[in-house]
């Protein structure tokens, strides 16, 4: 019968070749690869292209100055999570059954970094973050997690105090975009803006992916807000005050670190984005002695920096030094020296990881959009 | 007062998208009166409207960084509707006519099917991240009471009566749109009397996709940035609004679009923004189990 | 519709359209009494019925067991842990895509939102298991009754409705679903979904095994489930529901004057294309240890009915074929990862002009693709 012949070859074509394919036997290699995982299509792409590029320069340097162990050649292995936590799961078992890849510099939403690190957890896999905020990963208390940027619960609150003592703002509208990441940081704001007596008028949540905030906007105007706060990611914040100005609402608008990219100001258009405040980890990185050579680096090879890109980059070198000190192509050995590192001074400042894996300088800056361009203000107090 | 001002706002904001809504909703109803086929692919039509509004412009641009705010406007309008025309009814020309007689399952995965080419098409040639749509024509605040709104709200208006207008008179007073409707009541009696249904067809596809073009350019003036993925969920409200005002019923595709744009700000201002895409589908199963037939639309008996 | 009860000359006729090969069949699985019952008896009688009629021919049976035999050996000639991976998720689609057959293939509805069944069998497990401690074995039961009553549920409207705006009622039910999930966040996790679901663990006496992060025991267990789903729908398709089903897919007013309930086929293929989703979203949301909406949104629902078409409406091997197919392609073409959405609307335009029965076609649905008569 014709129907049941096309079938069976069918089916033993597609088993057949999934075992020819599975079967290619690979040698030890003399490779070590760190793994880099965000968003790399997408809406965000731009952030987590810029993150892996970090890792990439990072290992470029490594190898031409022979760091790592003898004998082997680092390199990166990129792959997309797509901000999206399943695929990010998925992502982090690639990179398990991939016996090349020794550690993990990832990923880089806390929506994504959360499930994953359960994945690197069980199979003792180093992984550490450049860019995820959110306290609750680190509090897991997991030992093979390590975080190089600061946490939500200080930038929150941080953000609040600038708003209170130096904006003097008295009743604020928050906002978020209901992510691990931006939920997060909008209640540690709005945990520590009441407690310095701020009227916290409401706060509500939209849809990533939105477009149209006009309803939620008109439902805010009448309230005649000092400030609204938005826990989130750019491109629905700069819509938010594009949107806000054009119903006129006159409130000032301040943002955490996912607003805080050039990227904002461009869809926001400068005019509408003049003003608008921003917490970002850590300092001007431009103004950083200990970066300029990074940034000519960075620059000569890819372009203007990425806003994460330096962190990516540390990371990636401590990974690199944690390989160095272990000497063995062994993700256990490498997993407990990275435990045993006390600091690192890397082109963001001095790294100090404490027992859950966080970074012990939590240094928050404030800035603020000027004719175009986010210019530093000072540490947010 | 101030909460009669708020509501005032929000019916005006969601006359606006409402407006949008219906001429999409017009190219769903064009086509279903005479096809019975929901042409999924539509609401994909909208969203290459809007990249080729941006498209043009950029050519715009490369010859001359100083074109008048409104002739440039329409000339947008204008191109990307013809783009968007042609696509229609190449759409039609080899997807669907083929499975004219085809069972119904056939030409609804196909729609699907160009649904998924079209948006992944934009996607691989524009970029997956959202795109700035610009402001051509600066934005300026008016108010009215309480009530604020902007010259790009009534821009959007003006122009989608005018459309509105236009269609409502050709279809009822041209050869081709009696011959229009001649098709929608009985094609058989159509065939009859000499009318081609491939050549009317196709006129409807090239009204109802130039229609959403011109949608799509302005929702992208209006919200300021596009991405390939706006065309599924504004495609399904749309639809939801043709429904609502009677499918096939050309006056109640515009009643329903003004209508959903309408309740869904409405909604969302009052009850909650994060609900909002769930109250058009709502509304449509209401619609559904109530109301088959629509606000407009007559009551068909189904003759065994 | 009053059912007609008792017409011998009806009995005899099912009777002739058996497959005359010798197979035990017990009366009680033709008796027009099921209606007469309850449904839930009546599902018992289809179900006892089904399992005890003994499988068909020799050469088929050794077809099979060739299949099954590669397919559980697998794993010891290909170790790639990554590789397994795959075949686990195809595993999941082949679950997925026969639940849908039943809807779309075997009854002919067009149900464009059954990524809500997959979320819904995934979040029922997750929120059972995180809260109440429901270990996997009892999860997967409980997964797929809750969906299987959500899928009846959603059949409601399919009585009044026809095959167009039903196709959108799906579609809006795949949305709703998927932005509930998205917004309640206190009870779902919202856009960050739930984390810490529990993997299967086995018991032996004192023994325990403990799924992990390995895929090997998944794949085992989703082909399992795969092959005793698939013996399942065989029986089902030759039972008197299954032609109950292709005579509402053919033509749904003729069928109801012949006698065929409409109520009872539509909702019955709702309910056991709902327990199929709910069985494969369990073992999806105990695989991954996490649930998040995005796993379950309409370009999914899209991609099981892609499986669905591309192997064959309606034939059993056919979903299965799709589903393995379109699963494994992706993983072919890696680097062209981007493009894989756009060759599914390709797939899917080509197939519908050129090959509407897809693949493996389906014998009555040949008759019906290929006929000159319209509608």
């Amino acid at each position: 019968m014709r129907q049941s012949t096309i079938n069976k070859i069918v089916r033993c074509a597609a088993i057949l070749s999934l075992i020819i394919v599975g079967c290619g036997q690979k040698n030890p290699s003399p490779i070590i690869k760190i793994g880099c995982s965000g968003p790399m299509t997408g809406d965000q792409a731009q952030l987590g292209i810029d993150s892996c590029r970090g890792v990439q320069l990072a290992i470029d340097h490594a190898n031409e100055k022979g760091l790592g162990i003898a004998g082997y050649k680092l390199e990166a292995l990129a792959l997309d999570d797509q901000h999206n936590p399943a695929q990010a799961v998925n992502v982090a078992k690639k990179f398990i059954s991939d016996r090349d890849v020794v550690a993990v510099v990832g990923h880089f939403n806390s929506s994504c970094t959360k499930p994953a690190s359960a994945v690197y957890h069980e199979s003792e896999m180093v992984q550490i973050t450049a860019a995820s905020t959110n306290p609750e990963i680190s509090k897991q208390g997991f030992e093979t997690f390590f975080r190089v940027a600061a946490t939500d619960d200080v930038q929150g609150p941080r953000g609040a105090n600038f708003a209170s003592r130096k904006l003097g703002a008295k009743k604020i509208f928050v906002i978020d975009d209901k992510t691990t990441y931006g939920k997060g940081l909008a209640d540690e704001f709005e945990k520590e803006a009441r407690k310095l007596g701020i009227e916290v008028l409401g706060h509500e949540g939209i849809t990533q992916g939105d477009k149209d905030f006009t309803s939620l906007l008109t439902k805010i105007k009448p309230f005649a807000p000092d400030l609204i706060y938005f826990g989130g990611i750019y491109p629905e914040g700069a819509l938010l005050i594009r949107q806000a100005r054009a119903l006129g609402i006159q409130a000032i608008f301040m943002g955490g670190d996912g607003v805080a990219m050039p990227t904002f100001i461009e869809v926001a258009t400068p005019e509408i984005a003049e003003g608008v405040y921003a917490t970002m980890v850590g300092g001007d990185t431009k103004k950083l002695p200990s970066a300029q050579e990074f940034i000519r680096a960075y620059e000569t090879k890819y372009g203007p920096v990425g806003q994460w890109s330096a962190y990516s980059y540390d990371a990636a070198n401590i990974v690199i030094s944690a390989i160095q000190k272990a000497s063995k192509k062994d993700r256990k050995a490498i997993l407990h020296a990275m435990r045993e590192i006390s600091g690192f001074h890397g082109v963001t400042g001095e790294i100090v990881f404490d027992k859950k894996g966080d970074n012990q300088n939590q240094f928050i800056g404030m800035f603020q959009v000027e004719k175009g361009h986010f210019v530093y203000l000072g540490p947010a107090e | 007062m101030h909460s009669s001002n708020v509501f005032l706002q929000q019916i005006a904001n969601g006359i606006t998208i409402g407006m949008i809504y219906a001429l999409i909703a017009l190219g769903y109803t064009l086509v279903y009166g005479i096809l019975q086929l929901i042409n999924f692919a539509h609401g994909e039509i909208f969203m290459v409207g809007a990249y080729l509004g941006l498209f043009v412009y950029t050519l715009s641009q490369t010859v001359s960084g100083n074109l008048a705010a409104t002739p440039l406007t329409i000339s947008i309008i204008v191109l990307a509707m013809i783009g968007t025309a042609a696509l229609g009814v190449t759409i039609e020309r080899f997807a669907y006519r083929p499975l004219r007689n085809s069972p119904r399952l056939a030409p609804l995965i196909t729609a699907i099917g160009i649904s998924f080419l079209l948006q992944n098409a934009v996607m691989l040639i524009f970029g997956p991240s959202d795109k700035n749509f610009p402001q051509i024509i600066k934005s300026q605040n008016y108010s009215w009471g309480n009530v604020a709104f902007t010259n790009l709200q009534i821009l959007i208006a003006l122009t989608s009566i005018l459309l509105m207008v236009v269609l409502n008179a050709f279809i009822k007073n041209s050869k081709l749109g009696k011959a229009m409707r001649a098709l929608a009541d009985d094609p058989k009696a159509a065939s009859l009397v000499g009318i081609n249904p491939d050549q009317i067809i196709s006129i409807a596809f090239l009204i109802g996709s130039g229609l959403a073009g011109a949608g799509g350019v302005m929702f992208g003036m209006y919200y300021n940035t596009i991405n390939f993925h706006d065309g599924y969920l504004v495609g399904l409200k749309a639809f939801t609004a043709a429904v609502l005002g009677g499918i096939g019923n050309v006056p109640g595709a515009m009643l329903g679009g003004l209508l959903i744009g309408i309740l869904e700000s409405l909604g969302a201002g009052y009850l909650s923004s994060e609900w909002k895409n769930v109250f058009a589908f709502f509304i449509l199963f209401l619609i559904l189990l109530l109301r088959p037939s629509g606000l407009l639309g007559s009551r068909v008996v189904k003759k065994v | 519709m009053k059912k007609r009860t008792g017409d011998p000359t009806e009995k005899k006729k099912f009777h002739k359209v058996r497959a005359p090969n010798k197979s035990v069949i017990p009366e009680y699985f033709y008796r027009e009494s099921i209606d007469s019952r309850s449904k839930r008896a009546g599902m018992t009688r289809v179900l006892l019925g089904a399992l005890k009629s003994s499988s068909a021919s020799l050469p088929e049976s050794f077809k099979i067991s060739l299949l099954l035999v590669a397919i559980f050996t697998l794993p010891f000639f290909d170790k790639n842990p990554y590789h397994i991976d795959i075949m686990v998720t195809a595993g999941i689609f082949m679950l997925l895509a026969s639940g849908l057959n039943v809807i779309v293939g075997f009854a002919g509805i067009l149900n464009l939102g059954y990524a809500a069944f997959y979320a819904m069998g995934a979040y029922t497990y997750a929120l059972v298991n995180l809260h109440l401690g429901v270990p996997f074995w009892a999860g997967l039961w409980v997964s797929g009754f809750v969906t299987a009553l959500f899928g009846i549920l959603l059949a409601l409207p399919a009585f009044r409705l026809s095959g167009d705006y039903l196709a959108i009622v799906t579609l809006g039910f795949g949305e709703i679903v998927r932005i509930t999930l998205n917004n309640l966040d206190r009870i779902t996790g919202g856009p960050n979904g739930l984390l810490g679901i529990q993997h299967p663990a086995l018991h032996f006496s004192s023994y325990q095994y403990q799924f992990g992060v390995r895929s090997e025991p998944y794949y085992f267990l989703v082909f399992s489930l795969v092959v005793i789903v698939v013996f399942f729908l065989k029986r089902l398709e030759s039972s008197r529901l299954g032609r109950a089903w292709v005579a509402i897919r053919e033509d749904e007013l003729a069928a109801s004057c012949m006698g065929v309930d409409l109520g009872w086929a539509k909702l019955s293929a709702f309910g056991i294309g709902g327990f199929i989703a709910g069985i494969a979203g369990c073992v999806f949301a105990a695989k991954q240890g996490t649930v998040s909406p995005d796993s379950f949104d309409f370009v999914v629902s899209v991609m099981i009915l892609a499986m669905v078409v591309l192997g064959g409406l309606g034939n059993i091997w056919g979903a299965l074929l799709g589903a393995l197919m379109l699963s494994l392609l992706p993983e072919f073409l890696r680097g062209f990862d981007i493009y894989r959405m756009l060759f599914f609307g390709i797939a899917m335009i080509l197939i519908m002009l050129l090959r509407p029965q897809g693949i493996l076609g389906e014998r009555r649905h040949k008759e019906e693709f290929h006929s000159q008569s319209s509608r």
